[in-house]
């Protein structure tokens, strides 16, 4: 999108105007609503991969426990573990084409590579802990939830975004 | 008007994971446009310098909701299409915080890392390890959070509605907030990072003008517009009417209300006053204003019925209902008062003939409406799980799967079992339930024997069983009845049962379900229906109940024998547990309520009438138990365990073999009371005071008389004991010189009166 000419080829292409990406992820997000029935989600994909692992590891310990288990045999059979494949496939296409791929740990230029790596685990277990206790995250509850102008789901923005300017400050170092 | 896979409830299908891939490549590709797949940017907006985030999470919320509330304000889509996110209040919040503490020690969410992970960030792939590992936690723990994730639980709740203004009006205001905060973005960002590139620009004016005007189209769109797309709604509506779809009868309703359909719920619309003094057995009383908000729960979910005096109010609430996407909201034809005259009218004050099928039922749905009783449970039991012994259908069942309290058992044959079963159903073999008890064989066993079986599989007296039989409905009524020994009546039977689940090819599963063993209390004295045989040879001697044999008829004649003796208890009646039943596409369930009611009624004076049944160990006869007790409403229904088998297997218990012509007249305890006063007052007058009865066709096999009297006697004498009052008279046949003189055949029933007469 907004291909331009003076760029140099080899080098990364601008990115989309913000605003009309929030339009084109609205539209998206929309078009979920009015042919699934359902809105957008990242978090149960992930969730599910991880019960599909472990169950690779213990499968009667997962097919007994009382979260997992629900999830039946196959637990990757299900919508938002497409969606999430599709979101990997999306995000692809458009890295590719817009020649931003750069294999990195994305850090601060002063930051250790140890100090981002902890803290992309703890955040990773938090977030996707937070998330199945919240039943969604980003997606599926902020964003869906409110476009949905479910009371839950906006108070769920509202604290994601407390917690995240709560802790900002403590975190600073790994983008500095 | 679209239909929705959701809407479809086909959201598990292959086509809705191919529509869901190619939205989550569009998801993707935005993400990806919008430059999240770099950690760097998506931290920005906790440190007030890259406020990307905010500018394409609040456009893309203004746009769906937007877009969502035109779709919905035309008609375009139905409310119920769509899922609603339910608020749990205390997990959002708590989640939320978490989550948010999350998203900045990583700086990732997970549909951002996903982009990430595909733009080659090695902490994207490390985010997404730990959010695999995080939901691990979850469910390692989850015994200790699952209280945390259901906190403040509180079903779909609407911040315009909690505001008390419209979802448009609220859209309006939303969208006035994300402009400001479009603008304050851009400031912000210029002062801390220099940045703020659309800050005062042509293009931000223009998108904010864009935002707010489309905004506030949606909101001045008068509501209930009647767009020409909103059209079909309005005539489908009208059409429906037209045909009449959206009525259900008086007689139809009845026969649901008595088979106990969970799927029912009956709205009674009118005053608290006018419900209290009347209303149809198992309504609920709703104002109509509180209606939406009382059915919520209920919405395109089993039948919803609405009644009131007449049909005008119903009407109105039930097109009001179906404006707001309820598709399940029906009218009671002709209100109470139709209701009043299908149904309540008594047979004798009805002008038209009635066949005797139509006064039989008359009769079943009076008894069950006018009974006086309380409902089987209060208020809106007709769709919770907890109401009583009664059949529930397969959409039921498989909204309600994996439920705590609820336990499916299966109780087909080990082999058939593990090759498929309903998910989370555990299987059972009937027998487990049975033993020798007092030296007979497959007897029920001892209570305390059944709350032990009943912990072992889970249950608690909180727990809703479900049974689920193959072609022999037996098998589960077996188990009914053990657990109403045990004292545990939260239960009912899968109509259709597994070949009807499978018909409709809902999910199985081949795993073992997780079980924790619970301790059942032990209900001492909940069985009051099961009598031993020293109680049947008294109702069978004064003909105090109708003793109902159950058996193939050729085991009841005594043509056919797998016992010592052949044949049946002096007086019983037969009618085969197989006539309950009929099968077609191999799915076996119960005949229609009416043809039972009408058969039984034939062969049973009244519902207050007292009943046995017996048949060769009790198996048979649990099913004529279940369908006489629990689908008719027969209120007195005793089971003989005992049975057959341990009848024939007592040489001094009286046979009788071939075929009654009808039913014996049965007499009420006033009558025997009153009999036994004549009889006293009469003992020198030798005439009978009963009419003879009516006459047996076979004469009884013999070979026991020898010795029977003796024994009857000693029954008769432990049954006087047990019942103090009456034993002056009871055990009067004993003293008789005559006793062990019996005549033929149909006369041993009557030894006792025959003989208080001879006196």
């Amino acid at each position: 999108m907004n291909a331009n000419a003076s760029i140099p080829s080899t080098g990364p292409k601008p990115l989309m105007n913000p605003y009309l990406a929030g339009v084109l992820l609205g539209l998206v997000l929309l078009a979920s609503f009015l042919i699934l029935g359902v809105g957008l989600g990242a978090s149960a994909g992930i969730a599910r991969v991880g019960a599909w692992l472990q169950s690779w590891v213990m499968p009667q310990h997962v097919a007994d426990s009382a979260y997992f288990g629900a999830w039946g045999q196959d637990p990757l059979r299900y919508y938002l573990v497409f969606m999430f494949v599709g979101t990997l496939l999306g995000g692809l296409f458009s890295a590719v084409t817009g020649r931003r791929i750069q294999p990195q740990l994305e850090r601060g230029p002063t930051a250790s590579r140890s100090r981002r790596i902890t803290l992309a685990l703890a955040g990773g277990i938090l977030a996707g802990f937070a998330s199945r206790v919240a039943s969604g995250c980003t997606s599926g509850q902020a964003l869906t939830g409110g476009a949905m102008l479910v009371t839950g789901s906006l108070l769920f923005l509202i604290a994601m975004f407390a917690g995240g300017y709560a802790v900002a400050w403590f975190v600073r170092r790994q983008w500095q | 008007m679209i239909t929705t896979f959701f809407g479809q409830d086909a959201l598990g299908g292959n086509a809705a994971f191919v529509v869901s891939l190619l939205i989550g490549f569009g998801f993707g590709f935005a993400l990806e446009q919008a430059g999240f797949g770099s950690s760097r940017r998506l931290a920005g907006i906790f440190y007030f310098r890259d406020m990307t985030v905010l500018r394409v999470m609040f456009t893309a919320m203004v746009t769906a909701m937007l877009g969502l509330q035109l779709a919905l304000l035309l008609g375009f889509v139905g409310a119920e299409q769509i899922y609603f996110l339910p608020t749990i209040y205390g997990a959002q919040i708590v989640g939320g915080l978490l989550f948010g503490a999350g998203f900045v020690l990583s700086s990732w969410c997970p549909g951002t890392a996903a982009v990430g992970l595909a733009s080659g960030r090695l902490d994207a792939l490390i985010f997404l390890g730990g959010a695999a590992l995080g939901s691990i936690l979850f469910n390692e723990f989850y015994g200790v959070v699952a209280p945390l994730a259901s906190w403040g639980d509180s079903g779909v709740k609407f911040v315009w509605a909690a505001l008390g203004i419209s979802a448009p009006g609220f859209a309006l205001m939303f969208s006035g907030v994300a402009v400001a905060a479009f603008w304050g973005a851009e400031w912000i960002e210029k002062r801390i990072a220099g940045a703020g590139p659309f800050l005062g620009s042509p293009f931000l004016k223009a998108f904010s003008v864009t935002i707010l005007g489309a905004a506030l189209a949606v909101a001045l769109l008068p509501p209930g517009t009647s767009l020409p797309i909103a059209a079909p709604a309005e005539s489908a509506l009208l059409k429906g009417m037209e045909a009449g779809v959206d009525h259900i009868d008086p007689d139809e309703l009845a026969d649901r209300l008595m088979a106990g359909d969970p799927g029912l719920l009956l709205v009674d619309m009118r005053t608290p006053a006018e419900f209290s003094s009347f209303h149809i057995r198992g309504a609920v009383n709703v104002a109509a204003g509180d209606l939406p908000d009382f059915l919520g729960p209920y919405k395109n979910r089993g039948t919803i019925v609405l009644y009131s005096n007449g049909m005008t109010h119903p009407a109105q609430a039930r097109d009001a209902l179906a404006r707001l996407g309820f598709t399940n909201a029906y009218l009671l034809t002709d209100g109470l008062q139709g209701f009043m005259q299908q149904v309540l009218k008594p047979g004798s004050l009805r002008s038209e003939p009635l066949t005797d099928s139509h006064a039989a039922r008359i009769k079943a749905w009076r008894t069950f409406f006018l009974s006086g009783l309380p409902p089987p449970a209060a208020r809106t039991a007709a769709i919770q799980p907890g109401a009583g012994p009664r059949l529930v259908e397969t959409d039921w069942l498989q909204q309600n799967i994996g439920r705590d309290d609820v336990r499916i058992i299966d109780l087909r044959p080990q082999p058939s079992y593990n090759r498929g079963h309903i998910p989370g159903s555990v299987r059972m073999d009937p027998e487990h339930f049975r033993g020798v008890v007092g030296g007979v064989s497959s007897m029920l066993l001892p209570v305390d024997m059944i709350a032990r079986h009943l912990g072992l599989l889970g249950i608690t007296p909180q727990t809703t069983v479900i049974l689920i039989p193959t072609e022999n409905l037996h098998d589960a009524t077996l188990v009914a009845i053990a657990l109403e020994r045990g004292g545990h009546l939260r239960y009912a039977i899968l109509n259709g049962g597994w070949e009807q689940w499978t018909f409709e090819k809902r999910p199985v599963d081949t795993r073992l379900p997780f079980i924790p063993s619970k301790n059942y209390p032990v209900a001492s004295g909940a069985d009051d229906f099961t009598v031993d045989y020293r109680t049947v040879l008294a109702h069978s001697q004064r003909r105090t109940a109708v003793l109902l044999d159950v058996r193939p008829t050729d085991f009841f004649s005594g043509k056919e024998s797998d016992e010592g003796r052949a044949g049946h208890i002096p007086g019983a009646i037969n009618r085969p547990f197989t006539a309950d039943v009929s099968t077609s596409n191999a799915i076996t369930r119960f005949k229609p309520l009416g043809d039972l009611a009408e058969a039984y009624a034939k062969l049973i004076p009244s519902t207050d009438s007292s009943v046995v049944v017996s048949c060769r160990t009790g198996h048979q006869a649990s099913q004529t138990y279940f369908v006489l007790r629990h689908l008719l409403g027969y209120r007195q229904v005793s089971w003989y365990d005992g049975g057959w088998a341990e009848w024939s297997s007592r040489p001094e218990l009286p046979v009788e073999s071939g075929l009654a012509d009808g039913p014996l007249p049965v007499r009420t305890a006033g009558e025997i009371e009153s009999e036994r006063r004549e009889t006293d007052k009469a003992r020198p007058n030798p005439s009978p005071v009963r009419p003879p009865a009516p006459a047996i066709h076979a004469a009884r096999t013999e070979g026991s008389s020898a010795h029977s009297s003796a024994a009857t006697c000693q029954t008769d004498q432990l049954l006087a004991a047990k019942h103090g009052t009456h034993g002056a008279s009871d055990d009067r046949p004993c003293d008789l010189p005559n006793g062990g003189v019996r005549g033929t055949g149909a006369h041993d029933r009557w030894i006792g009166q025959t003989s208080r007469g001879a006196l």
